[in-house]
């Protein structure tokens, strides 16, 4: 009797641990990129996918600062933004689907539709004078489920700055100082997989992840030794992670690793890494990663020439 | 001056500041260097000179001189059998202050879109004979600044540099120094030796010879 309560146990411990195993598989050449380009331009980059699946890239071209590329990877449209979204997100609120970006040469943050029309601006007046320091250089944003906007400056001081709705200022925590001590705190995304949602932190100085809720207050660290955390995104219990000294990371729910894609072999930080030196489904110098709605990886890259890897979950 | 290169000057100005309004902002946002460059070469007779270079101005780890300084004073450590070594154990550092990003980082590692960015640098010089053939780099665990590690053979200037970029908790690959195993030395010196005796010998003995001919 004991024995077959232990097989019984054992074969339920191995389903649930294959239920809870993860692959994927290089979709090589996803992207098509413009017509008459041979990669899709110089990327800082950042990439997300609305609900239709439409996957928007971020590109520092002058007045088309974003490309819509559709489920199959094939070039719709540029949007007329700003060269230097170094960050942005497609977040459903209020009854719309909006694009929320961080304008990294703007020193601002800016709301806008699908169609790349500006609905809303927070500029750098409306950030607190005693933070601004030399100057606000914003990497990022996200919006919490009651609408309120998250934006991080994190090529400067690492602060987080809590904006309402409507773009009026809330509150600041982090920056360099106790308790969260952040050093080039990349980008912050608000984690919707908990209940109340978290905000997690790429705090790529220290090679680390880590929560706080929605108030700043510290909950834990995700992870540390990363390849330099730069973006995340979430789909069901995983978050996907852009390391840009060359990984991509799965992580489920308990924080544990799940799986790694694309390593390079040797740590790279570089834009420079020439097309012809790319190795098919290894990374250079991930600097964006999304899900996209069926829970499929795609990553962009901090390359002059602009470069995008999908991988598909394997079913 | 003519009304035609009067109107020719303003041209230049108008298209010199169309280009200069274009460029800036894409100039503006881009981030530099996120490491330390550090800029190994390898010199005749097992000399090493290591350079390495924070910047202040562009990179966002590091705020301002001080915490550039504080950077450099043990960036990296040698390994040696099974410990680590600090730099200040194996030479003392010169410091010199610098904007000159192009002679301290690999062209693949140039700062590229930050042109417009004023770059602040402080490099400092370790210069020591290595006592083995091979030296190995290595970044102790938790240390927040990465470590481009990039080596020039000066002996072979036109071998393209070979770099590497160095986390908290790695080990380069051993570099081989311009190493003369010890019997060499002895084996140049020990030939000399033979030579000045042979030839004190040949003198000595001719002018013997003529003494007693005489």
């Amino acid at each position: 009797m004991n024995n077959r309560i232990l097989s019984l146990l054992s074969v339920m411990a191995l389903a649930g641990s294959a239920a809870a195993e993860v692959a994927y598989e290089l979709v090589p050449n996803f992207i098509t990129p413009p017509p008459g380009r041979e990669t899709i331009g110089n990327g800082h980059g950042e990439i997300a996918v609305d609900s239709a699946g439409k996957i928007y890239v971020s590109v520092q071209d002058k007045d088309a600062g974003i490309q819509v590329y559709g489920t199959d990877g094939k070039f719709i449209k540029a949007l007329p933004l700003p060269p230097s979204l170094h960050g942005f997100v497609i977040r459903k609120d209020n009854g719309g689907e909006f694009i929320f970006a961080a304008v990294l040469g703007e020193q601002k943050v800016i709301k806008c539709d699908l169609e790349g029309k500006v609905l809303m601006t927070i500029p750098t007046s409306e950030f607190p004078a005693d933070k601004i320091g030399k100057g606000l250089k914003l990497t990022n944003c996200d919006v919490a489920p009651n609408g309120d906007i998250y934006v991080v400056d994190g090529y400067g001081q690492s602060h987080i700055f809590v904006f309402s709705r409507e773009g009026k200022f809330k509150a600041v925590f982090g920056g360099p100082g106790e308790p969260l001590k952040l050093a080039n705190a990349h980008k912050i995304f608000i984690d919707r997989r908990f209940e109340p949602a978290r905000v997690m932190i790429c705090d790529r100085g220290h090679k680390r992840m880590l929560h706080t809720d929605l108030a700043g207050n510290f909950i834990g660290e995700i992870a540390t030794e990363m390849r330099n955390p730069s973006s995340a995104s979430f789909h069901g219990d995983l978050m996907c992670v852009a390391e840009i000294a060359g990984n991509v990371s799965v992580w489920d729910k308990d924080n544990k690793r799940v799986a790694d894609l694309g390593t390079s072999p040797k740590p790279t930080n570089t834009p420079k890494i020439e097309p012809k030196d790319w190795q098919q489904g290894i990374v250079t110098s991930p600097h964006g990663i999304t899900f996209d709605n069926d829970g499929n990886i795609l990553e962009t890259e901090w390359n002059q020439w602009g470069r995008v890897l999908r991988w598909n979950v394997k079913k | 001056m003519s009304k035609r290169r009067c109107q020719r000057v303003v041209r230049a100005f108008i298209i010199l500041h169309s280009s200069f309004v274009i460029l800036a902002p894409a100039s503006a946002f881009g981030h530099g260097a996120e490491f330390l460059s550090a800029k190994l070469t390898l010199l005749p007779e097992a000399e090493v000179r290591l350079e390495i270079t924070a910047d202040f101005g562009g990179n966002p780890l590091i705020a301002d001189e001080a915490t550039a300084r504080s950077a450099l004073v043990d960036p990296v450590r040698l390994r040696v059998k099974d410990h680590l070594v600090a730099l200040s154990d194996v030479a003392g550092a010169s410091l010199s202050q610098h904007q000159n990003w192009a002679e301290f980082a690999p062209a693949s590692y140039l700062p590229s879109d930050t042109e417009g960015q004023e770059h602040q640098l402080i490099t400092a010089a370790w210069r020591w004979r290595s006592k083995t053939p091979e030296i190995i780099f290595e970044m102790p665990k938790g240390r927040m600044h990465d470590v481009l590690l990039w080596t020039r053979d000066e002996t072979n200037p036109d071998a393209p540099p070979k770099w590497m970029l160095l986390l908290a908790g790695d080990k380069s690959k051993a570099i081989s120094v311009h190493w003369t195993p010890w019997w060499r030395r002895w084996q140049t010196v020990m030939a000399s030796s033979v030579f000045v005796l042979a030839l004190g010998y040949f003198v000595s003995r001719n002018f013997t010879l003529r003494q007693r001919t005489l």
